[in-house]
C-alpha cells in the first residue's frame, strides 16, 4: 500500500475542511495536543464533539416544540452548542449557532428554524468529511489497524 | 532541586472541554484535578485546606454548571479565605459576563476553548510558570 499517497491524500482532504471552512485554527490545537501517549486523541475529541452536538441538537429540537418562543431557552442551549462546535473548531457549524442566537435575540422563530436546519446540514456534512478524513489517517498511518472509535 | 508540581483545580461539567482542558494542562506539565461542578470544587477545596494538603495553585472554573454554578463556587472559596489564583473559563464572554466573575472574586477570566497559549499567559502572570 503507498502509504505517501494516503498521507498526502489526507493532508489535502485537511486542507480542504480549512479552505471550506469547516474548521478553524482550533483544530490545529487539538492536533497540537496529540502525542505518542495519546495517539488518537484529536479523534477521541471528535467522537466526544459528535456525540455532545448531536445531544444538544436534539434537546434543542425538543425545546422548540415544548417551550414555544422562549427564546431565553432556545438561546441557553443554543450557547453549550456553540461552546462544543468552539472546543474543536468547527466553524461553520459554530457561526450558525451564533446565526440562531441573534434571531433569538430579535424574536425571530422562523429565522431560528432556518439557522437550525443549516445547522443540521453542516453538522452532517462535517461528521462525514471527518471520518473520511480519519478513515485515511487510519489507513495511512503506522499501524493501520488501530481501534476506531465509533462516531 | 526537584520543583514541585503546579497543582490546578479543573472545574467544568461538559465532558469535551475536561478533555481539551486536561490535556491543556498536562502539556503544560501541571498535575491536575477535576470537578464537575461548583459544590464538587468548593468541597475539594476546603479539604484540601482542611487537610493540610497545601492549597491548589491555580483554579480554572466554567460559569454554568449543574449544582452550583462557577460564580457562586467563587464567591464560597473566597470566603474560606482561599487566595489561589481563580480564572473563570467560559464561552459567556460579553462584559456583564466578565465583571460578575471578577465582582465574585476571581481573578482573571479568558474565553473557551483554553489553549496552551492561554494557559501559558495565566500561568505567566499568575507567577507559575
Amino acid at each position: 500500500m503507498d502509504y505517501s499517497n494516503l498521507r498526502r491524500q489526507a493532508a489535502s482532504m485537511k486542507k480542504g475542511l480549512f479552505d471550506q471552512g469547516h474548521l478553524d485554527e482550533q483544530f490545529r490545537q487539538v492536533e497540537d495536543l496529540q502525542d505518542e501517549a495519546s495517539p488518537n486523541f484529536v479523534e477521541e475529541v471528535a467522537v466526544l464533539f459528535f456525540k455532545d452536538s448531536g445531544r444538544l441538537i436534539s434537546n434543542l429540537e425538543q425545546a422548540l416544540e415544548k417551550y414555544p418562543r422562549d427564546f431565553n431557552r432556545w438561546d441557553a442551549y443554543m450557547q453549550q452548542l456553540k461552546g462544543s462546535c468552539s472546543s474543536i473548531g468547527a466553524s461553520r457549524m459554530k457561526s450558525e449557532c451564533m446565526s440562531f442566537k441573534d434571531n433569538c435575540g430579535k424574536g425571530n422563530v422562523e429565522g431560528c428554524m432556518g439557522c437550525l436546519q443549516k445547522l443540521k446540514r453542516e453538522h452532517a456534512i462535517l461528521r462525514q468529511k471527518l471520518e473520511s478524513y480519519f478513515q485515511l489517517l487510519r489507513q495511512a498511518g503506522p499501524t493501520g489497524a488501530a481501534t476506531r472509535p465509533v462516531m | 532541586m526537584d520543583r514541585r508540581r503546579i497543582r490546578v483545580l479543573l472545574v467544568e461539567d461538559e465532558e469535551i472541554h475536561r478533555v481539551v482542558a486536561r490535556a491543556v494542562l498536562r502539556a503544560a506539565g501541571v498535575e491536575v484535578e477535576e470537578a464537575e461542578n461548583g459544590a464538587e470544587a468548593v468541597r475539594r477545596v476546603r479539604e484540601r485546606v482542611a487537610g493540610g494538603g497545601g492549597a491548589y495553585d491555580l483554579i480554572l472554573t466554567d460559569k454554568q454548571m449543574p449544582v452550583m454554578d462557577g460564580l457562586e463556587a467563587t464567591r464560597q472559596i473566597r470566603a474560606m479565605v482561599v487566595a489561589t489564583p481563580i480564572v473563570a473559563v467560559s464561552s459567556d464572554s460579553l462584559p456583564p459576563d466578565v465583571q460578575a466573575f471578577i465582582t465574585a472574586g476571581a481573578n482573571d477570566f479568558t474565553p473557551k476553548p483554553l489553549t496552551k497559549e492561554k494557559l501559558g499567559h495565566i500561568l505567566a502572570k499568575f507567577g507559575l510558570a
